[in-house]
């Protein structure tokens, strides 16, 4: 009969439940998907993110000699799918949720990363070089011959391949 | 009389919401702050109305569908002047994944000037409270 003395003594004693903010600071949820950070080095140029990404707001541009990264968080959704796919950890959403902006930087608020392009070792055609975190990924641990197919275009790799092959026959 | 009318007003920025096609999805993030006592945005003095000729700070949702167009620019044309827009979500400002649709006509900033741009799909309470309070201090630079 009485319990409305209890919540009413309970909350006597915790004061107002509203979020202090703007005026003071606010809780963050872990695991909330807010601004988006792109780390070129560990990027392998795959494209998987600008082929899952809802809004369109991934885009890459290819130039001779370098590999350019744009995500304009106008356009981003914040779903997550493009962190979900990069298996390099190069796109990863972090918990910076102050995104509200002027009109005037509206077409600055973009996340940029460039990923300069290496001549193989090989043939010397440029190529996206391969990353260290893909190297952690695709092998445990490397040594000295997989170093060495680091640095070489895919044909060039192919070719080498070939050649062990036919070596290991005879 | 006008002097304490414009210290008055200052105080008191009067919201008015606009859904251009909206999902809702941002609908809903304006009433919770508007609504749930946790957030409450009537703390900065603002208050929704129901008529946009009381409005001060123009919040729109939705990406301007084709069928909403006319109604919509209507609608903004009756807000007296000055008056600050806040676009809230990505479908306002970009048209987000409704980009490039037969039905979409937007964004809205081709129709009319936008001040504050709150993105995110949707924004959440916090960074909707984040954008008004940014608008109300623009507000004030205009009355």
């Amino acid at each position: 009969m009485f319990s409305f003395l209890k919540i009413l003594v309970r909350n006597l004693i915790q004061g107002p439940s509203t979020d202090p903010f703007p005026f003071g600071e606010t809780f963050t949820p872990e695991g909330l998907r807010g601004r988006v950070r792109f780390d070129a080095s560990a990027c392998v140029g795959c494209r998987m993110c600008e082929h899952v990404c809802a809004g369109g707001a991934i885009r890459f541009e290819q130039s001779e000699s370098e590999l350019r990264f744009t995500l304009w968080h106008n356009s981003c959704t914040f779903c997550g799918l493009c962190q979900h796919y990069c298996k390099t950890k190069a796109i990863v959403l972090t918990e910076d949720w102050h995104l509200s902006h002027r009109q005037e930087e509206k077409y600055a608020m973009v996340e940029q990363g460039t990923v300069p392009l290496a001549p193989c070792l090989g043939c010397g055609i440029s190529m996206i070089p391969v990353a260290d975190e893909l190297m952690r990924v695709a092998y445990r641990e490397t040594n000295q011959d997989i170093d060495r197919l680091r640095r070489l275009c895919p044909d060039c790799r192919r070719k080498l391949g070939i050649k062990g092959v036919q070596r290991c026959k005879m | 009389m006008k002097t304490f009318l414009k210290k008055v007003a200052a105080q008191s920025p009067w919201l008015y919401r606009i859904n251009a096609g909206s999902c809702n999805g941002c609908d809903v993030e304006l009433a919770t702050t508007a609504c749930i006592s946790r957030y409450d945005v009537e703390r900065l003095g603002c208050k929704y109305c129901g008529s946009p000729k009381h409005a001060d700070i123009v919040l729109i949702t939705g990406p301007m569908t084709t069928r909403v167009k006319e109604k919509v620019l209507r609608l903004y044309a009756e807000i007296p002047d000055p008056k600050v827009t806040v676009a809230v979500g990505i479908c306002p400002i970009s048209c987000g994944v409704f980009r490039d649709s037969y039905a979409i006509e937007g964004p809205i900033d081709k129709y009319f000037p936008v001040d504050i741009n709150v993105p995110g799909c949707p924004p959440r309470p916090q960074a909707i409270i984040e954008g008004i309070a940014e608008a109300i201090s623009v507000w004030r630079t205009r009355l």
